[in-house]
């Protein structure tokens, strides 16, 4: 089956009547932190001129000791050495007071005050190539280049099947929101190792204000694995007779929904269930994520479609729930994951999901 | 306000007994405390289940059974916590419009206050106090985790 191929004509046409909801998902971002995403800022340094190579071992030697600044940077370019950020020289001294206080040897002192000069370095290590090529003509920077950051923000990360599978989940979020739940916000669980859909959810008229689509979904989760704590009139789909899935985090609207639909007769449905502690011991496949090592736990390793991008509440309850990857659609004004605040790049939390937003094509037209 | 918080120490050591991570709160409406729970997370399968949020059903089920505004009544609660709310309960009590916070020890993992700023992201302060028996609440939270957790994956325990 080629996959890049356009979608049939058939299924095209069928699109064209329901166009304004579809919103033509056009493709998947990565949602990465402003260390990946903002240009490298500049801070002023103060700079020397060496007048010979013979000095340098002993100028560094002590600069390293005494002013251990600039670890991102490389020290010398070019003779030229950089001393220290010029913000901790005090406006009332000249260079030579300030570095006295450091007690340098005389001869790397006299060196420190030759052809000083004020220069613009980058202020951080660059994350990405890019930022890291547009500080090269400040001054010579270290780079760690990391393939998977690079895949992220180029899209390579994901084959060309799996972005077919993510961008159908949007697809169906915005049919479940339209058909099924009034247009309301709608979110999917999905086990992304068969692909196998775990649970479903959609916010509602609350019966109580902070029951959004995403408390409700992690709650959906709870009940495939034997819990769930938040009350509700919906219908779950039955459990078939053989087999060891549940689909039990799935309400009955959205099953009978999909069950019925031509277009995704081939969507899996259902979620691992629980394992005994004697079975959690028995698969410690090496490498393998704790999904596979030790069955459901949460939403570990589960994958996360929503339709609105999450509040912050919600942005947390998915932490709290260890989700593997959160994929939203449509940003929100209150949105944690991008519009407001990126929750997934706050370093002390114990659990880190990566963050992807849908492009559409009305959001390249405006 | 030093009662309420001996209420949610109560609450917190029946969480404990429970086998769930013992964190015990109570809302106080007025002098008399309307709503009071703890951590259910385990028992749920549920990791959004906090004291606070079994409080704030509480109150809401408080609410519709008196026939009040549950509005008005979040906005005259003061919320007495052991730990610090996480980011989580910290943005649902802000959008929620309480009163005031008072805690016990902070929650340097992932508090609402200590490690992001909620009330900026949210765009709504409310009073906070924490430091209230502080060490007895982080006594509670280490002796617990000094144990498994239950329901924790074999590897998430040795962590731990």
């Amino acid at each position: 089956m080629d996959l890049t191929a356009s979608p049939p004509v058939k299924r095209a046409r069928r699109r064209s009547l329901t166009h304004f909801e579809d919103e033509d998902i056009t493709g998947i971002r990565a949602v990465l932190s402003d260390e990946f995403d903002r240009d490298i800022e500049l801070v002023k340094a103060h700079s020397c001129q060496l007048e010979t190579k013979q000095q340098l071992q002993a100028v560094i030697q002590e600069l390293s000791q005494k002013l251990p600044h600039f670890q991102h940077l490389k020290r010398v370019h070019d003779r030229s050495v950089l001393i220290c950020p010029s913000s901790d020289v005090e406006s009332s001294e000249t260079l030579e007071q300030y570095l006295q206080r450091f007690a340098f040897s005389e001869h790397v002192l006299r060196a420190l005050c030759q052809g000083v000069r004020v220069v613009d370095v980058p202020g951080r290590m660059p994350r990405l190539r890019a930022q890291y090529e547009k500080t090269l003509r400040h001054w010579p920077c270290k780079f760690h280049p990391n393939h998977y950051s690079e895949s992220l923000r180029n899209g390579s990360n994901f084959s060309s099947e799996q972005r077919r599978i993510h961008k159908r989940m949007a697809q169906l979020l915005v049919r479940l929101s339209r058909d099924v739940n009034s247009d309301r916000p709608v979110g999917i669980c999905v086990d992304p190792r068969r692909p196998s859909v775990v649970a479903i959810a959609g916010g509602g008229e609350f019966r109580s204000p902070h029951e959004h689509c995403s408390m409700l979904l992690v709650d959906h989760v709870a009940r495939t694995q034997q819990g769930g704590a938040i009350e509700t009139d919906l219908t779950f789909a039955e459990d078939p007779k053989a087999g060891d899935t549940t689909l039990r985090g799935i309400p009955t609207v959205y099953y009978d929904y999909l069950s019925k639909d031509e277009e995704y007769k081939d969507l899996q449905f259902g979620a691992e269930t629980r394992r005994s502690d004697e079975a959690q011991h028995q698969q410690q496949a090496q490498g393998a994520d704790n999904l596979v090592k030790f069955g459901p736990y949460l939403c570990t390793g589960y994958d996360v479609y929503l339709l609105q991008e999450p509040c912050l509440m919600c942005s947390m309850a998915l932490v709290h729930s260890r989700a593997k990857r959160v994929f939203f659609l449509r940003s929100s004004e209150n949105g944690a994951l991008a519009t407001r605040f990126q929750l997934h790049t706050v370093r002390e939390l114990n659990h880190h999901y990566e963050v992807f937003q849908f492009t559409t094509k009305d959001a390249e037209l405006t | 306000m030093a009662d309420f918080m001996e209420e949610a120490f109560v609450e917190a050591r029946r969480a404990r007994d429970a086998g769930e991570v013992p964190v015990g709160c109570v809302f106080v409406h007025g002098d008399k405390v309307i709503a009071r729970g703890g951590n259910e997370v385990n028992v749920y399968r549920n990791a959004t289940r906090h004291a606070e949020f079994i409080c704030i059903d509480a109150t809401l089920a408080y609410c519709r059974e008196k026939r009040l505004p549950a509005r008005q009544m979040f906005s005259e609660i003061t919320v007495v916590v052991t730990v610090e709310p996480c980011i989580m309960c910290s943005a649902a009590l802000h959008t929620l419009g309480v009163k005031e916070i008072i805690f016990g020890c902070e929650n340097d993992r992932f508090g609402g206050k200590t490690v992001v700023d909620v009330a900026e992201v949210v765009g709504q302060r409310i009073d906070i106090t924490g430091g209230v028996r502080a060490e007895e609440a982080m006594a509670l939270l280490k002796e617990f985790y000094k144990g498994d957790n239950p329901a924790a994956p074999p590897q998430a325990k040795k962590k731990k």
